[in-house]
């Protein structure tokens, strides 16, 4: 998810570098109010550092590797696991030229800030629930936005001749799926950790507040464009796929009220738009109600 | 797939270790220069590399670049050998964009590639001239910020003790372990160790905070002003400027 010198125009690298001096910069006045353990950045830093290089295989000979930008904000809280990414990325950066130096403001945005708040807030939001739930959403779901910035990024880019559509589709729709990877380590560590050291976590607590509930609007505001964007890609279920390779029919025993997503009668992207509010709808009212419950 | 991962870190281990105590070649003149200059003329030599898709401006960042390696005892070859993987990797994302075979296509997706490796270059030869430390104490030297400045030099000090550290929490997993296991439970064990792994590393991070305050320990920035070989490297960076300009 690096992006190295050469693929983002000067003017996007620029307004990404200003965006992420504002929130590293805002980053460290907040930790100096709060006199967080100066020590603890850099040797977190060091051993996010270390967990990186987990890699896992993917198909086309090369690998991922774990991020830990959520469990960076979940363990330190999100202003320091913001300056702990950040200092990754630029020892990254300047040691091992993986990330460009004009990229790096771009860099530290995806991993260090969207990456981090958006798997802490998501973390703060869903963990009364359940931590470990909690922490797997946060780890999948905040790599998967980085990645999906990624794509913007690089797809405005006029220096990079990929469509912003195909850019963001890549990126989303691939982190989408090596996400979860990132999402069970993160689950794994915070799970022990919860159960050993609760301390480390629950110090770090603060209420989601407009800011969490905000991102998760974004989000699912976003979600009909990746729709479209996958439509328009013609991407389809892998499942999907292999069924057609192998001429394996489908013959449901039971249609339901939105058959494949869609709305009977209506344009297919129409229906999927409205399937995905009815989805998003009845989840918001299941969690409402188990909140009122309580 | 877990024990592809186990691997990866037992591999990485040994290289990162290999990595930090490996020598900055033959000390050259650009060894000496102020860490503070060279920090600002790489950043300058990359944006003047990906400001533009003219051929002659990028070959002669590019040129420079080598003749800035060839001349300062690090060798071109060894520049070469460290910038090829990224190169090809750029190279293989724009390729199918030549598919079409037409001039202008193909001339794109060599000139893209040549401004990453041009960028590569201009980074490697900053990496390969600079120890890590001097790049901390010039970015103080440059008023970054302290907090940002004193965790960037803790973190990369740590780095291999922290390597080691996640060695010995998986060495210990593996020989405590006796049968395979399901899938789950080397998945539960794994996310084990990684938790056991942040808790010691928040305990450490306790101890050298107390040590660093009864120590009074601080990072030194760079002062002082420039030698000859600074003007030098300056008066080589203004005329790679201008020639960038005029052609």
């Amino acid at each position: 998810m690096h992006i190295p010198d050469g693929f983002l125009d000067l003017s996007i690298a620029a307004i990404f570098y200003i965006m992420s001096v504002v929130v590293v910069g805002y980053s460290i006045l907040k930790m100096k109010k709060q006199e967080v353990n100066g020590a603890l950045i850099g040797i977190v830093a060091a051993a996010i550092f270390a967990v990186q290089m987990l890699n896992w295989p993917i198909p086309g000979g090369t690998s991922a590797h774990f991020v830990g930008g959520a469990l960076a904000g979940i363990l330190l809280g999100p202003y320091a696991g913001c300056l702990a990414m950040t200092l990754v990325l630029v020892i990254q950066g300047l040691v091992f030229a993986d990330g460009g130096l004009t990229a790096l403001g771009a860099n530290v945005w995806n991993m260090a800030v969207v990456n981090v708040f958006v798997g802490y807030y998501i973390y703060r939001a869903l963990e009364k629930a359940n931590k470990s739930v909690a922490a797997f959403a946060a780890g999948w779901l905040g790599i998967t936005t980085a990645a999906i910035f990624t794509g913007i990024e690089v797809g405005f880019s006029s220096s990079f001749k990929y469509s912003l559509l195909t850019a963001v589709t890549v990126m989303g729709m691939w982190h989408g799926v090596l996400g979860i990877i990132e999402g069970v380590i993160t689950a794994g560590v915070v799970t022990y950790i919860a159960s050993m050291r609760p301390d480390i976590i629950e110090s770090k607590a603060a209420s989601p507040g407009k800011v969490a509930y905000g991102a998760i609007a974004v989000m699912i505001a976003l979600s009909p464009f990746f729709a479209y964007a996958a439509e328009l890609v013609g991407y389809s279920e892998p499942l999907e796929n292999v069924a057609e390779m192998m001429g394996a029919e489908e013959h449901p025993i039971y249609e339901g009220i939105l058959p494949d997503y869609t709305v009977p009668g209506l344009d297919p992207y129409i229906g999927t738009v409205i399937s995905a509010i009815t989805g998003v709808a009845i989840v918001m009212g299941i969690g409402y109600g188990m909140k009122r419950a309580e | 797939m877990h024990e592809l991962i186990e691997r990866s870190i037992k591999e990485a281990s040994h290289y990162f270790q290999n990595f930090f105590i490996h020598d900055y070649g033959r000390p050259g003149f650009l060894h000496r220069v102020d860490a503070r200059i060279k920090l600002l003329g790489t950043f300058l030599l990359v944006v003047l590399a990906v400001s533009t898709f003219d051929v002659t401006k990028i070959l002669a960042i590019f040129t420079s670049c080598l003749v800035l390696a060839a001349f300062s005892g690090i060798g071109v070859l060894k520049v070469l050998k460290r910038i090829w993987l990224f190169t090809l990797f750029s190279f293989l994302i724009v390729l199918p964009l030549s598919i079409s075979l037409r001039f202008e296509d193909v001339l794109y997706v060599l000139l893209f590639t040549l401004r990453v490796a041009t960028s590569l270059t201009a980074i490697q030869i900053l990496i390969l001239s600079t120890p890590f430390n001097d790049v901390v104490y010039a970015m103080r030297g440059l008023r970054f910020p302290e907090a940002f400045v004193s965790g960037l030099w803790l973190a990369y000090r740590y780095i291999i003790l922290m390597f080691t550290e996640l060695m010995r929490v998986m060495l210990a997993r593996e020989s405590r372990r006796m049968t395979r296991g399901s899938h789950m439970e080397v998945w539960r064990k794994g996310g084990e160790s990684l938790g056991l792994f942040f808790i010691r590393t928040f305990e450490r991070a306790e101890r050298v905070q107390l040590a660093m305050k009864a120590r009074g320990e601080k990072v030194i920035a760079f002062k002082g002003s420039f030698s000859k070989l600074d003007k030098i490297y300056i008066i080589f960076m203004a005329a790679v400027t201008l020639w960038w300009i005029v052609i």
